[in-house]
């Protein structure tokens, strides 16, 4: 697939956040969210790869900040109770937004009201289904022990609730 | 089995010793394998030397003393798990290992040769990707099997994910991680540059591991194990950090050094490009040139490898010599430092706006984060606004890619490039303490809190940013029309 030119990158940055009803909570959230739209055959065509919070793009950082400079988006930033720093995204417009495949919104809106950490584990298993991983859900454990201990099967229901919704490609069975 | 000591002079540590045991006998025997010695061919700053002729210190100088850092902070990671009789050997020799080997898949000029790639999406450009290939397989690999057969694939997780290696990845990636901290140091050396010196020995002898929480976005997960600075550390930590500001400005985004990577990336591209389309002759490049034997095969991992600074300088000569005006003009611009004239849009347009206004402003946003910080309020909400310049600069920039994709249509006559570095590391996704430096409070068993919480010094510092355009010296006409817009949107811009 060719590489996305920098306003494409922009628009379809802006394009999840319109598509999940306009507003988006958590970078990380919006990371997965574009994840989840890739391996399932909905997505835009952003590249990813392995980072520390999971199946990262650099592109759809790119992206996101082009969509700050198209006005396409703007961002507020808020500090968690936990000393860290997160993000609220709000799409300019969410005009046309009625007219998404079905499979796509459906996946954003389950995506945009799961727990970030949940949602977090279960894009990285699938991630690391895709790498052939033997055990995704081990791997996952492995390399997130602060997280997976208290959220690891919540992660596993989030994505069966994934995993049924009929997309084009279908998310690995892990 | 006798093993034999060893020992390198370097300009930073002086000496680099690796002792007579089983540990750096594997080390030794991975710096003699040709992945390792392919980085004595890759400059660790690419074009900087254009302005700082000292700096053209390779990546393999680094990496030996990102290994030598390595070892001094996983003393610190010692000293507190002997405490709790929790202490590693191996996990520590797989994260000095991986500090060792992380760069080994850079490519030509580095971060250039990653932007041809993105340009082209070209997988193999990415550095990353390359590191984890290398050291899962082949020679590298082999070269650490005395260590154990899965220690090889058990330092690619680690430079992949250093934070699954609980504290022992600290050591490879972290806000105090060895890379930054021989880089630092490093590259102010060889530039001669007196910005960016650091109290080294004064923030090691303070350097602890603490307990901070992690989370993803406003979720809290639970707590990790970092580095941690002691209370008396916080002025070196300022330091460090303006350090690092000021290198941005000064040595990593230099105008000059920017305008050589955006000719080697448009000249890199245009020669991949047309060889990707059988036009490879064009390019006065042989056939056999390692360039268009990449291009015929980008994801050969061998073929990547046979890519480095030497290739590409040497290749230069030949381009020079294409039936392409783009190559040759730019091959030949490379070759004899005859760069594009760089206009400073954010400086011009800042002067103008001063003129206009008597100041540019601040804005508004930001004076009521740090207000609501010194009420110690524990929640606030920045709205990314932003001041006059700002504005000026990105509706200037919306004005300026519309004029360069008319201009550019047949020769990149004015390339465009802009830039932002604020004073902690770029932010992936979720914000947190790993993100940070975390300082101890000098009372109690209170948890660390980050630096800029108690720093006015570091919470005051705005981003550095850049917008600029690089032309050719003889483009009056383009030059008029960039000085054109630049008046009109200083005119047009409102506090």
């Amino acid at each position: 697939m060719p590489a996305l030119t920098d306003r494409l990158r922009a628009e379809k940055a802006a394009d999840i956040v319109r598509h999940a009803g306009g507003k988006v909570v958590g970078k990380t959230r919006l990371q997965k969210m574009a994840y989840l739209l890739e391996i399932t055959g909905l997505g835009a065509g952003f590249p990813f790869e392995y980072r520390h919070y999971g199946p990262y793009s650099e592109e759809l950082a790119d992206g996101i900040a082009g969509a700050y400079f198209w006005d396409l988006m703007s961002e507020e930033e808020h500090t968690a109770n936990w000393g860290g720093a997160y993000s609220v995204f709000r799409a300019s417009s969410t005009a046309g937004s009625a007219r998404v495949n079905p499979a796509r919104r459906e996946i954003l809106t389950l995506a945009s009201k799961a727990n970030p950490i949940s949602l977090e584990l279960a894009a990285t298993a699938a991630f690391l289904a895709k790498e052939n991983s033997r055990d995704p859900w081990a791997e996952t454990s492995r390399r997130k022990p602060e997280k997976a201990e208290k959220y690891l099967d919540d992660a596993k229901i989030l994505y069966s609730k994934l995993r049924e919704i009929k997309t084009p490609k279908k998310m690995p069975a892990i | 089995m006798s093993y034999k000591r060893q020992r390198i002079r370097d300009p930073l540590h002086n000496l680099i010793e690796f002792p007579a045991d089983h540990f750096h006998d594997a080390i030794w025997r991975v710096i003699q394998t040709s992945h390792f010695q392919r980085l004595r061919r890759i400059k660790q700053l690419g074009f900087s030397e254009m302005v700082y002729p000292g700096a053209t210190h390779s990546r393999f100088a680094h990496s030996l003393g990102v290994f030598n850092t390595a070892r001094k902070l996983m003393e610190v990671v010692e000293r507190h798990l002997e405490r709790t009789s929790d202490w590693d050997t191996t996990q520590s020799q797989i994260a000095l290992t991986a500090a060792l080997v992380h760069d080994l898949g850079h490519g030509p000029y580095s971060h250039a040769f990653e932007d041809v790639g993105r340009r082209l999406n070209l997988s193999l450009a990415k550095h990353e990707k390359v590191t984890e290939a290398l050291v899962r397989d082949g020679e590298l690999s082999e070269a650490l099997k005395t260590l154990g057969s899965g220690f090889a694939s058990d330092v690619a997780d680690v430079i992949a994910n250093p934070s699954s290696a609980r504290i022992y990845g600290a050591v490879v990636s972290s806000q105090f991680d060895a890379d930054r901290l021989d880089y630092m140091q490093r590259d102010r050396l060889m530039t001669g540059t007196y910005h960016g010196v650091i109290d080294f020995d004064w923030l090691l002898s303070n350097l602890e591991v603490g307990r901070v929480s992690v989370g993803s976005d406003e979720e809290q997960a639970g707590e990790i194990e970092t580095f941690v600075l002691g209370a008396k550390a916080i002025h070196a930590a300022e330091t460090y950090l303006l350090g690092l500001f000021q290198l941005y400005a000064t040595v990593y985004f230099h105008k000059a050094t920017r305008g050589a990577e955006k000719l080697f990336t448009e000249l890199l591209t245009r020669v991949i490009d047309l060889s990707m389309n059988g036009d490879g002759a064009k390019t006065g490049l042989g056939e056999n040139h390692p360039i268009l034997q990449f291009a015929s095969h980008p994801d050969d991992l061998k073929r990547t490898l046979a890519l480095d600074d030497a290739v590409i300088a040497g290749g230069l000569v030949m381009m020079s010599l294409s039936t392409d005006s783009v190559i040759a003009d730019f091959s030949s611009r490379l070759r004899n430092r005859r760069l594009f004239k760089c206009i400073d849009v954010r400086e011009v347009l800042s002067q103008k706006l001063r003129a206009k206004f008597g100041k540019v402003g601040k804005p508004k946003a930001a004076k009521r984060s740090n207000a609501a910080m010194e009420a110690g309020k524990s929640t606030r909400v920045k709205m990314k606004k932003m001041d006059a310049l700002d504005r000026a600069c990105d509706s200037t920039e919306k004005r300026l890619l519309e004029f360069t994709e008319e201009v550019n249509r047949y020769f990149p006559r004015v390339l465009l490039d802009k830039g932002e570095r604020s004073i902690y590391k770029r932010i992936e996704e979720s914000k947190g303490p790993l993100n940070q430096i975390m300082i101890l409070p000098s009372s109690g068993d209170d948890l660390p809190v980050d630096v800029a919480s108690i720093s006015q010094v570091v919470n005051a510092i705005a981003p550095f940013k850049f917008l600029r355009v690089y032309l050719e010296e003889g483009e009056q006409k383009a030059k008029q029309r960039i000085e054109d817009i630049l008046d009109e949107e200083a005119k047009k811009c409102r506090l």
